[in-house]
């Protein structure tokens, strides 16, 4: 373990809070739902394009 | 407060001096031959290093199926390996029932119910805290040994309640419900169907009356 | 039984997870499910009730025969 503290890799995770754990949920959550709408944006734009 | 990102050290019997559940090392609630194949597992190496009960959610969120041990390999599922992940990790109660009792994402409520099941040491409490979703009827993907199978999130709490064996795991042992009713240490189980249990078991009744 | 030991194998395109597309369809099969488990719950208490019953009528028996 020495020689990985040394090298600035101790291999050492840090423990997560119920806070931290309520932020990267809401922000995962977040996501998702950007990446539909954009889905969305995408099918709306094809379609006009389409129908043009 | 900080864990080892690698799961060498933890199941390392001597060097072990992390969270206890039922006196012994956690990750041991998982036969040596499936922790074998999980910590030589891809996933494993690849997707759960270095993570911690948040970043954890980065994973179980994109999980599509539960499921233990597949194939003629006998290959874990990431379900499993986030199973294992959650054993190494032991996080606080209220963390594991934020990912139980959150809506969005049933799998990752299948595998807080799972964890629960396994870690949780007073029978009452798995009883109480899992309960309430067996009214959760959402499917549920399931990976078998050759294939693929359908079940739903009450199915997989029944499982949990009532079998020794799910997702290629021996369960810690469960009191019956009936000993813990008899020793009074816990209610009767109220049905979400409510009312309508007796509307449903009247109608039933009568139709096997007239088949008879 | 255990959980690995399904007959029915399905290929991955066959199984669904999808919620939602026939709302009343899933909670009709959802409250059977729910039935299935209450009748099963009643029913282990009757078989202990039943039991109860038998060890306490043996139990009188043995009674009255040492009278």
């Amino acid at each position: 373990k020495q020689h990985l503290v040394a090298t600035g890799e101790s291999g050492e995770v840090r423990r997560a809070t119920l806070e931290d754990v309520k932020e990267r949920f809401e922000y995962l959550k977040r996501k998702r739902e950007d990446e539909k709408s954009r889905e969305v944006v995408d099918l709306t734009a094809r379609i006009e394009v389409a129908v043009e | 407060m900080a864990h080892q990102a690698d799961a060498k050290k933890s199941l390392d019997e001597r060097g072990y001096t992390g969270a206890l559940i039922r006196g012994d090392n956690p990750l041991k609630l998982f036969e040596k031959a499936v922790r074998d194949r999980i910590v030589d597992s891809y996933y494993w190496k690849e997707q759960c290093f270095g993570l911690n009960a948040a970043t954890l959610l980065d994973r179980a969120v994109e999980l599509t199926f539960i499921g233990g041990t597949y194939g003629v390999a006998q290959k874990p599922t990431p379900f499993l390996c986030l199973a294992f992940k959650l054993l190494q990790l032991t996080p606080d109660k209220e963390i594991i029932l934020f990912y139980l009792e959150q809506e969005e994402y049933k799998y990752l409520r299948a595998l807080a119910a799972f964890y629960i099941r396994l870690a949780w040491e007073k029978d009452a409490d798995v009883y109480t805290t899992l309960e309430p979703y067996l009214s959760d009827s959402r499917k549920l993907k399931r990976r078998i040994r050759e294939g693929w199978a359908l079940t739903h999130v009450d199915e997989f709490i029944d499982d949990l309640l009532l079998k020794n064996r799910v997702c290629a795991t021996t369960l810690p042992k469960l009191n019956p419900r009936l000993f813990l009713e008899d020793e009074d240490r816990l209610e009767p189980r109220v049905s979400a169907l409510g009312e309508e249990l007796e509307e449903l078991d009247h109608d039933d009744e009568r139709d096997s009356a007239s088949d008879g | 039984k255990a959980w690995d030991d399904d007959a029915d194998i399905n290929p991955e395109d066959e199984v669904d997870d999808t919620d939602g597309v026939d709302p009343e369809a899933e909670r009709a099969a959802w409250k059977l499910r729910e039935l299935k488990r209450v009748r099963r719950d009643r029913l282990a208490i009757e078989e202990k009730e039943k039991e109860r019953e038998e060890i306490e009528r043996r139990r009188n028996m043995t009674a009255e025969e040492r009278e």
